[in-house]
């Protein structure tokens, strides 16, 4: 019985430390996904900067013509 | 709409009359409302229609998972009810402000004079008497389906049901606003709602088993306590934060 | 800043909760009816606890955003509920775990742990309301109100699952066998909460920082598009 007793008791403590071990792997996981996605986005800002300063210069020469 | 000036400006009347905005009270905006949500829903009875068979079909479920002749069930009968309310109920909240997605009527209705607070009012009004009336039907049918008697202490059973059946009308009325513009409007309002009722669940169960049983209510009047508290709470609750619900 | 804040705090736990576990295993003597397994109590009653501070300090951040319309706030609210939901989980399991060895069964609706397990279902419901809604301040409106609802509706349930309990008896999971605990055992229990909750808030802030990083790609997408 006492054997028994323990090795829920050591279920428990697993269970307990299994579930917060869980959510960190998911946090890290979220983590790197929210970095990738960071990533692209600035790389979208980076090519829309990009391409409107090149149509104002395409307007600019344009109108000195 | 420009007010009618006279085009001989005469001294005393130079200016132009000032217009006069009819402006219902707000009792009167609120009946407004829940009359409109009756009448319409009276014309289709849809809502109605599929929360009866809805009842009906759950309640025959019921009696398969169950064997209704035995007294087992007559102990259980309050809490299978109140099961069938819920499951109906939540075909009624639903519909009270996804009906309004088309042709944008609820952008109409909160830039109505009536406040967001009269809107939803006026909704749950509308709600609250569709329950009533889909639990009155019930009533009846599930006596002659599972054996129970109802009359015995009518008027109490009378006082729990209408505290009750507003527990869920405020709650699901104010959840249908919260979930009206969410893509899976159907699927969450019963999984936000049905978590919340269950103080008022609770309550339901325990007095309508005593009730029907013919008991006295004696230490079971803590629940009438419960659900007139809860009812004061949640109505309070749900007309100070409609207003960010529904308007932002 | 908060970078040393998450490693002060994640230290100030891991020596808390070793030095508990040496208290718990190696000083605590057997409880006289239940044996070794009592000794589940000390992370069952902190996550009990860390939970329901951490709903309650998720309200405070849901009325904070719903008047000063800071989608910070919004943030913390969030971030605390999250959180709260894995204690809230872990309550159930050890509680359940628990219940296998006093009564032989793993579930026996103990009013306890079905007040445990509502608050377990309210706090999964905010999270898929925030899962539903794309829109970051509608999400957060509708969150804040949400939050607001399920924190007054727990209060009553459970205030109402003891008024049950008392017409209804049923087990109870407690080794407080008519009123309180040895003084010795007593204190591992505050300690182990204060240590869950520094763990909670590390965990908190990381996924804060998360909330902070999604805000800042939602305005450079919004940025980029009105480019």
């Amino acid at each position: 019985m006492d054997t028994r007793n323990l090795t829920f008791l050591f279920y428990g403590f697993l269970a307990a430390w299994l579930i917060v071990l869980l959510y960190v792997v998911s946090i890290a996981a979220r983590e790197r996904k929210l970095r990738q996605e960071l990533d692209r986005v600035k790389r979208l800002v980076e090519t829309k900067e990009v391409e409107t300063r090149d149509m104002e210069q395409t307007r600019e020469q344009t109108h000195t013509v | 709409m420009t007010p009618l000036v006279s085009t001989k400006s005469t001294p005393e009347s130079s200016a132009p009359p000032a217009v006069e905005t009819s402006r219902l009270s707000p009792l009167r905006s609120i009946l407004a409302i829940a009359a409109k949500d009756l009448r319409s829903e009276l014309r289709t009875k849809e809502t109605i229609n599929a929360a009866l068979s809805f009842s009906v079909v759950i309640l025959l479920l019921f009696s398969f998972a169950f064997d209704p002749a035995s007294d087992q069930v007559r102990e259980i009968s309050g809490g299978l009810l109140w099961l069938v309310f819920l499951f109906a109920g939540a075909l009624v909240l639903n519909r009270s402000f996804s009906r309004e997605l088309q042709n944008d009527c609820l952008d109409a209705l909160i830039a109505s004079p009536a406040s967001a607070a009269q809107l939803w009012a006026g909704k749950a009004l509308a709600n609250y008497v569709l329950l009533l009336a889909i639990e009155v039907v019930c009533f009846p049918i599930f006596g002659i389906f599972y054996n129970v008697s109802w009359t015995a202490q009518a008027p109490l059973l009378g006082v729990v049901l209408l505290l009750a059946t507003w527990a869920m009308t405020i709650i699901g009325t104010t959840f249908s606003a919260m979930t009206v513009n969410l893509r899976l409007r159907e699927l969450m309002l019963p999984v936000l709602l049905y978590p919340m009722l269950i103080p008022p669940l609770m309550g339901a169960i325990q007095l309508t088993g005593t009730i029907v049983a013919g008991e006295p209510i004696g230490d079971n009047s803590i629940w009438f306590r419960l659900l007139v508290a809860y009812d004061v709470i949640f109505t309070l609750l749900a007309a100070a934060l409609i207003d960010v619900l529904l308007v932002g | 800043m908060r970078q040393k804040l998450i490693y002060i705090f994640a230290a100030a736990a891991a020596v808390l909760l070793a030095w508990n576990l040496y208290k718990i295993f190696l000083i605590e003597p057997d409880e006289l009816n239940q044996g070794a397994i009592y000794r589940i109590i000390y992370i069952h009653v902190p996550s009990a606890m860390t939970c329901a501070t951490g709903f309650f300090v998720a309200l405070c951040a849901s009325i904070a955003y719903l008047s000063r319309k800071d989608l910070r706030f919004d943030a913390v609210a969030a971030s605390v509920t999250e959180v709260s939901w894995v204690f809230a989980t872990i309550v159930l399991v050890t509680g359940s775990i628990w219940g296998r060895i006093a009564w032989g069964i793993w579930w026996a609706w103990d009013p306890r742990l079905t007040s445990m397990l509502i608050c377990w279902l309210l706090l999964v419901s905010y999270l898929m309301l925030r899962r539903a809604v794309d829109e970051p301040n509608q999400r957060a409106r509708l969150s804040a109100v949400l939050s607001i609802f399920t924190f007054c509706d727990w209060v009553i349930v459970w205030k109402s699952i003891e008024w049950w309990r008392t017409q209804h008896p049923g087990p109870v999971l407690s080794i407080r066998n008519g009123g309180g605990m040895a003084p010795g055992m007593e204190a591992p229990i505050y300690w182990n909460t204060l240590a869950l909750v520094l763990l909670a808030a590390c965990l908190i802030m990381l996924r804060w920082r998360q909330e902070g990083v999604r805000r800042e790609i939602d305005a450079l997408r919004r940025f980029a598009h009105a480019m």
